[in-house]
Formats: structure tokens, sequence, C-alpha cells
């Protein structure tokens, strides 16, 4: 069951605003869509594991070193570019 | 009531691959901020992780250096939060499956410090605050890291560091990083709580973070412990809280309690498969371990007969116990040869990072043939000892240096009449010695050596001394 205080605590953490009137529906559809989850939760899969149900095997890459961007093209579309850093700003 | 320590440590160490985790931008330190990064290490839409083979097996073998189980399937996690160090919003770290888990390290009273789990994840960019504004360097941004985590078994400050200690040797031993905590490649976060002694319950933990050196590991905990214990005795509740140490006041300030703890919604790392390791290919990995501190440690005490402390002191420094191997191989007293090393040699490294590094001008093999000299008798401790000192100057072995003339030594008659001149020659030093100063008798002694460049036996030369001084 998802209660409307969970709403409020997922909506921090993803740094969404969701107006005080939206809260209701929104928690309604929320607890909809865990319903359905539940559902398949239920089924019986027996004690298959799903850690690596594709049996992919891994895909590595060697430890060899290849040149890093010019750092120009990195800082590019980046505010700032003092010193070569990326700048974040004080907010407020 | 007095109180007992209980602590759990995960320790950050910073693997040293030649490339990041996830892309082939070199991992290397202290260059121009940014000029080691790609999209894929800056976090740029659209990217796709791609991992590193060596991370996987420098983490494996760290695992089996300190006694875990390997897991046959591990995989990755996505750990959200919201913080400029990391371009992606989120770490790729293990959660729930790491590599490595239920090891433990031994501690010289015998205790041992399970070790829940290792796991890899990449490191954070580094940032700079000013004036209010944050400047952000992604260098350091996916630079592979190891988390090993111990259960709460530790229980004083000295534990502590000396777990931190043999693990930090382990990992230099088995080549996977330079442990170099100040250059941050080694940070400890400690989890305090206190109990009565006695007890079986354990108290309310506080974490302190990013302790990158000794001393504040060491000051933090101590602080820590004092103030946790104070909070007790006056009925006041320990809160759960991570908290920083302050270097500049001594005292460590909560940073967030758990009320507020991030819930870091870790999810499974969609654009990487799970790793799987094969038992032939731990099998492979643990082939490649040399042999560890414990081991080696237990081998020059018990099969070289050396006292403990001369051999904490070679396992020490791994290049140093390389280099004492190798010129001890094969000989009737390896004891020598320790001795030499610890004594001549260590006085050319004072500093730690010398010792570390061993850069020496002669080879093993060429202080192994010094010391078989000095087996056989053929040359005498004095004359082996300059003789090593002229050697390390200049890089040459002892066949240059050393005639069969040399090896000779004195014969008596040359050394009664060498001695007897120093007497004469140094009325006020025999006079010190008659009157009870038995020290005085070393400066004729030096004498000796010199005049006879070393070659003198210093034992024989005393004796002919002390008698002619008595004689006059």
């Amino acid at each position: 069951m998802v209660t409307r205080e969970e709403i409020k605590n997922i909506a921090l953490l993803s740094k969404l605003y969701v107006p005080e009137e939206e809260l209701d529906t929104l928690t309604k559809d929320m607890q909809g869509i865990i319903a359905f989850a539940d559902t398949i939760q239920a089924a019986d899969v027996g004690d298959t594991g799903f850690d690596n149900i594709n049996n992919l095997s891994n895909v590595f890459r060697e430890d060899v070193v290849v040149p890093s961007y010019d750092r120009d093209l990195i800082l590019k579309n980046v505010e700032g570019g003092e010193d070569g850093c990326f700048l974040v700003r004080k907010r407020g | 009531m007095k109180y007992e320590l209980v602590a759990g440590l995960e320790t950050h160490i910073e693997l040293s691959t030649k490339t990041k985790i996830f892309c082939g931008c070199t991992t290397e330190f202290g260059s121009e901020p940014n000029t080691h990064c790609c999209p894929i290490c800056t976090g740029m839409p659209g990217t796709l992780p791609k991992l590193n083979r060596a991370v996987v097996n420098f983490a494996i073998k760290a695992g089996l250096a300190t006694h875990c189980e390997i897991a046959p399937v591990a995989k990755m996690d996505r750990k959200n939060y919201v913080y400029p160090d990391l371009p992606k919003a989120y770490q790729i770290s293990e959660f729930d499956k790491p590599l490595c888990q239920n090891g433990y390290i031994e501690l010289e009273s015998g205790r041992r410090i399970r070790i829940t789990r290792i796991h890899i994840e990449e490191d954070a960019g580094k940032l700079v605050h000013q004036r209010g504004d944050t400047y952000v360097d992604y260098n350091r941004g996916g630079v592979p890291l190891i988390e090993v985590v111990t259960e709460p078994d530790i229980r004083s400050i000295d534990e502590a560091r000396e777990y931190v200690e043999k693990l930090q040797l382990i990992m230099k031993y088995i080549g996977v990083s330079d442990c170099k905590m100040q250059e941050g490649s080694l940070r400890c976060d400690v989890n305090v709580s206190v109990r009565p002694e006695g007890s079986e319950k354990l108290g309310t933990r506080a974490e302190i973070k990013n302790m990158n050196s000794f001393t504040f590991m060491t000051k933090a905990m101590q602080y820590e412990f004092d103030r946790q214990v104070d909070l007790v005795e006056s009925g006041e509740q320990v809160v759960q809280e991570t908290r920083r140490f302050d270097d500049a006041t001594g005292t460590t300030e909560g940073m967030r309690s758990k009320e507020d703890a991030q819930d870091y919604r870790y999810f499974r790392e969609p654009d990487l498969v799970s790793i799987v390791t094969t038992p032939e290919q731990v099998e492979e990995l643990r082939g490649q371990l040399p042999e560890l501190p414990d081991a080696k440690y237990a081998r020059y005490v018990g099969e070289y007969g050396l006292p403990p402390a001369d051999a904490s002191l070679l396992v020490k420094y791994r290049r140093v116990a390389e280099f004492f191997d190798e010129a001890a191989n094969g000989l009737q007293t390896p004891k020598t040869v320790a001795n030499l090393i610890l004594g001549q040699i260590f006085r050319r490294m004072p500093t730690d990072e010398e010792k570390e590094a061993c850069n020496l001008l002669i080879s093993a093999g060429m202080l192994r043939e010094l010391a078989l000299l000095l087996e056989s008798g053929k040359m005498k401790m004095n004359l082996a000892k300059s003789t090593l000192d002229t050697m390390l100057d200049t890089g040459k072995p002892v066949g240059e240096l050393v005639s069969e003339g040399d090896l000779a030594g004195v014969d008596e008659d040359a050394l009664y009449k060498i001695c007897a001149e120093m007497v004469a020659a140094n009325p006020n030093a025999v006079a010190d010695y008659r009157a009870g100063k038995e020290k005085a008798v070393k400066a004729l002694i030096g004498g000796v050596m010199k005049a006879t460049k070393g070659k003198a036996d210093a034992t024989q030369a005393e004796a002919i001394l002390i008698e002619l001084i008595h004689k006059a």
C-alpha cells in the first residue's frame, strides 16, 4: 500500500514539485502500478535466480589507455570553464 | 562503569589500474583539471559504461588475499544521489551481489576482524569550493575503487590501526593499489559505538566519514568514544548519524541524522551484464598472488630464525622483503643479510617512502656475493661493512672492490705494530682509558681500522690495544 506521505517523499527525492491537489490522484495511480507489480510477484517461478537470466557472459574492456578528450570539447557546453573546471554556481 | 569501544571500518581503496573503471581514460594522478575525461566519465547522455577487466581481477585478488569467498555471479547497481561530484547523478556500485564476501584479516593477537564484503565502484570527481561557487574536476571521476567493509569486530583504536595497516600492506603486496593515504588512495569511514564492558549488546553507532590519515583516525575515534561515553553516563541517547571530523578543533560534528538519511534507491545497472567468475578463473588469479606478508613473517621467524622485530621491519616494505629474499636465498645465515639490510642499507633510506621504493645501486645478487664471503669466513664483518658502503656508493660488485690480499686481512705482527703506533700517538685517549673511560679505546680502534683501510679484525685490534695500554 502506497501512502500519500511516501509519494511526497519520492517527489522530494526525485526533485519533482507535486502540487498538493494532485497528491491524491498520484497516490491512487501509484497504488495501481504497485498492485500490478504484485500480480507479477505472485507468479510461481520456482527458485530461478534472476541475476543472470539472459546467460550473458561478461563483456570486458582491456585495461589499455586511450587518449582522453580535448578539455575544450569536454567543457564546450557548460557554464564556467574557468581554470579548466566545471562551475556550479551558488543558488539564491 | 568501564566502557568498551566497538568499531567497524569501511575502507575505500583506489585500484592502480591504468584506466578508469568504465572508460579508457588514464587514472594518472596530479594532472590539469578535466584533462583525463571523456563523455563516459563526465556522464554525457547516451554514453554506455564498458567494464575494465583489470578492475574485476584486482578486486578478486583483494578478496582472495583476505580469505573471501568469490561470487560466481555478481552484478552492479546504480546508487542514486544528486551532488556535483557525480555527473550522472548516480554512482555505479554493487549493492546486494558484491564480488567478494566473508573474509577476514588476522591481527597479531590472533583476533580476526571479519570482512563482510568487498565490492567495486567508481570514484567521484573532486570539488573545490570558492566564494560559494563550486569548481568541479572529473579527472578522479570513474577511477576504480574497492570498498572493504568489516563487521563491528574492532575493540580498540590500536586494533583499528593494526587492521588498516595490515590491509594496506596486503594490497601493496598483491599490487592492486599503492594505498597512499596522503593522496587519498586509501580512505576510511569508521563506525563507532560504545557499550558497558562485558555487555554483548551493540550500542547505537555513529559513522565518521573520510579519515585520510592514521592521526585523524586515532583522534576522531578517541573523541567519538569519549563523547558517546559522556552521553551514556549522563543518561542521554547516542543518535545514529553521520559525523565529520574537524582536524582544527579535534572534534566530530553531526552531518546528517538517520531521519534524513539518503535513500539511494539502488537498482540494477541495466547497461552492464552480470559478472560471472568461474572456479578456474579464481584459481588462476590465486596462482598469481605473491607470498603474503603474514606468511613471509612466519617464514622469516620460523625458518630463518630472525627476531620478530627484524622480521616485521623487512616485511613492512614489499620491495625490501623481495630484495632480502633474493639476497638470502640458499644462504646458511640469512640473519647476516637481514642485519646488513636493517643496518647499513636502511641507514641510507631514512624515510618510509625511500624504503618503500628501495632504490639501490646494487642488486640483491651483489649483496648475496658479499654475504657468501662473510659466511665462508673469507671476509671479516668490519671489512664487509665498509665494502658494502662502497658498493652502495658506486654500484660496483664486491669482486671489483676487494682483492684477495684485502680478504687475507692484516697479519698479527703488522696489526701489533699499528696498534703500538696508535697508543704512542694518542696519550690523551690512553690516559682516559686508564682513568676508567672504557669508551676511549673505541677511538683508537677507529684509528687502527682507518690505517688498515678496514681490513683489520676489530675484535683482535681491541684486544691488542688493551694489552698494550696495560703494558705501557
